[in-house]
């Protein structure tokens, strides 16, 4: 693969069938905490089938992102009311998301809607397999907190053992 | 006579924040206004002090949607300050880069933001499950121009390899193309899009108003230019002030702008109608289909005029890919600080209207003072001028439909309230 081939953002047509997408900010603590595994995995020899993308905070454009993969891994921070650097393991159908109707702010639209958008559009992976990982901080900060970033390689290794 | 109260307290589908609110009893219109009430960002003030290098970066801040156009004003000022002359490929690659955003822009206003108003949904969800080729051939557009801007800036938004004097980062040939291959395929989503447009039944209202735009006798401008008004007036672009004339009214967080009359309009409408002749001909073609020709006076023909740029976007990226394959990407070396500074102003065309970004700069190369005028800022009297104009002929309407018909007109203008709230500097001597 050379180095254009390794853009990780979906510029040319993907040939990786199974997609892991690392979510959210790094400047807000734990909310950076899968935008950290996406990197610690990009940093390891992986399957050929298997590409990495750090997705920062990519709204809508997932939707296009997933389009041709079979299988789509993400990691996100997530507000499950458990222990801070508690993670979850879990697919779609096992959570509610919003009903339809609900507003969707095109300017700020996050994972969730997203992930609303494709199920309405018939756009889903076959398979979706998501790990939420519940923050301790939300603040402004380049660190994660004590707690997260204890659990962070637990994490890192479980999305491992997906590929 | 009829008596209507709408007040919209947070108009949705725009960004930022701001409210309608309309008061008439018997058939008197006693408030209309377009009120801004998003708190100010000061940009202005964090640009004090910062090396000259940083204020693209910071700037491009403003907007997260139109970062490019940000960064692209933001550079042109500081090029003209330090006297930084361009390569012909950097403005090239400016211009691509440019026509990705512009796309980008407009494709999520007119289909996101503007059509469900036209299919009766609330918002692009219910949309996506009763017309889902319509959301997948949105997605599909702004897929490309995104690829577009990340093929050239590093990425879209707050775009990376953007410096002064040129780029820390250039495509490849083999990018190129297939973004080529891409812009060609695009071109049935744009006829498809020009199709549907066609269909949908535009509000019938005209108010004819001083239409501001830059403007280039050999290209539709977007970069540079001269800023020309259908009124007949033209400036060079240090002379924006002239033009802008921004002011501060009550109910308004955000400044004001006037011109020759009580308010102006810039945007992709403005451009059309200053500058049909330089659009590309398919573009005047899908202008044609829909029955648009300059002047044109309905404020709500704002989201079609943008479906008329994409196409002419489209179009003149081709013809620029070509021409850089053509040329060969070439390293070029980034500009070098010479213990010189001076003031420049920088203006685009980017996809809400005409920007100013304005700077002086010491030998040192910090930033002493800056001035950042935004397309929407200069909207709003135009936006409350149609509003006054337009509640009289609609006021016997249900007062749903006043409502709805007055948060299309505002969606019309796609208002960016966040980048155009900034406070008054008062200084009391």
């Amino acid at each position: 693969m050379d180095a254009e081939e390794g853009r990780g953002d979906g510029f040319f047509a993907p040939t990786a069938s199974t997609l892991v997408v690392g979510l959210g900010n790094l400047l807000r603590a734990d909310d950076g905490a899968g935008a950290r595994v996406a990197q610690a995995l990009a940093a390891q020899e992986l399957p050929a089938d298997v590409e990495v993308v750090e997705g920062g905070t990519l709204g809508l454009d997932l939707v296009n992102l997933m389009e041709g993969r079979r299988r789509v891994i993400l990691v996100d921070a997530a507000e499950m009311g458990r222990t801070p650097g508690e993670f979850v393991r879990f697919g779609l159908d096992e959570v509610s998301l919003l009903g339809t109707d609900q507003y969707i702010s095109v300017h700020a639209a996050g994972l969730r809607d997203a992930l609303l958008l494709a199920q309405v559009l018939g756009a889903l992976p076959e398979e979706l397999v998501i790990f939420g990982v519940q923050p301790g901080s939300l603040e402004w900060d380049d660190a994660l907190s004590p707690a997260v970033e204890e659990r962070l390689p637990h994490l890192i290794a479980a999305v491992q053992a997906e590929l | 006579m009829t008596s209507v109260n709408v007040n919209v307290h947070h108009v949705t589908r725009v960004e930022g924040h701001g409210n309608i609110v309309v008061d008439a009893k018997n058939g008197d219109l006693l408030k209309c206004e377009w009120q801004i009430v998003e708190a100010p960002r000061f940009f202005e003030a964090f640009l004090r002090g910062r090396p000259y290098y940083e204020a693209s970066h910071i700037t491009s801040r403003i907007c997260g949607i139109c970062s490019v156009g940000h960064a692209t004003a933001s550079l042109r000022a500081t090029e003209n300050a330090l006297g930084v002359k361009v390569s012909e490929q950097t403005e090239l690659l400016r211009k691509l880069l440019f026509h990705g955003e512009m796309i980008d822009s407009h494709v999520l206003h007119v289909y996101m933001l503007v059509a469900p108003d036209f299919f009766g949904a609330g918002s692009v969800l219910p949309l996506a499950a009763s017309h889902p080729e319509v959301v997948l051939r949105a997605l599909r557009i702004k897929k490309l121009s995104g690829d577009l801007c990340a093929a050239i800036a590093g990425r879209h938004t707050h775009p990376i390899a953007m410096a002064v004097g040129g780029f820390t980062h250039l495509p490849t040939e083999k990018e190129l193309l297939a973004l080529r291959e891409r812009l060609v395929a695009a071109r049935d989503d744009m006829d498809e899009t020009i199709a549907l447009l066609k269909t949908l039944p535009w509000p019938a209202f005209e108010r004819e108003t001083e239409y501001v735009s830059l403007q280039k006798d050999d290209e539709y401008a977007y970069i540079d230019g001269r800023i020309a008004t259908t009124d007949g007036f033209t400036y060079e672009i240090p002379e924006y002030r002239q033009v802008t004339n921004e002011h501060s009214v009550p109910h308004s967080t955000a400044k004001w702008a006037k011109h020759n009359r009580e308010s102006y309009m810039v945007g992709a409408l403005a451009r059309f109608n200053n500058n049909y002749e330089q659009l590309h001909p398919r573009a005047k073609q899908a202008a044609e289909e829909l029955d648009m020709k300059p002047l044109v006076t309905n404020p709500f023909l704002n989201s079609a005029a943008q479906a008329v740029e994409m196409v002419h976007c489209i179009e003149d990226a081709i013809d620029i890919v070509d021409e850089l394959v053509d040329r060969g990407i070439k390293e070029e070396p980034l500009f070098q600080f010479q213990d010189k500074g001076g003031e420049g102003v920088g203006s685009c065309d980017v996809p809400r209207g005409i920007l100013f970004h304005n700077y002086v700069i010491d030998d040192e190369g910090f930033i002493q003072g800056a001035n950042c005028v935004i397309p929407t800022n200069q909207n709003h009297a135009n936006i409350e001028a149609d509003m006054r104009a337009l509640v009289p002929q609609i006021l016997d309407s249900p007062q749903d439909e006043v409502r709805q018909t007055l948060e299309m007109l505002v969606r019309a203008y796609d208002p960016c309230i966040s980048c155009s709230t900034h406070l008054l500097n008062v200084e009391f001597v």
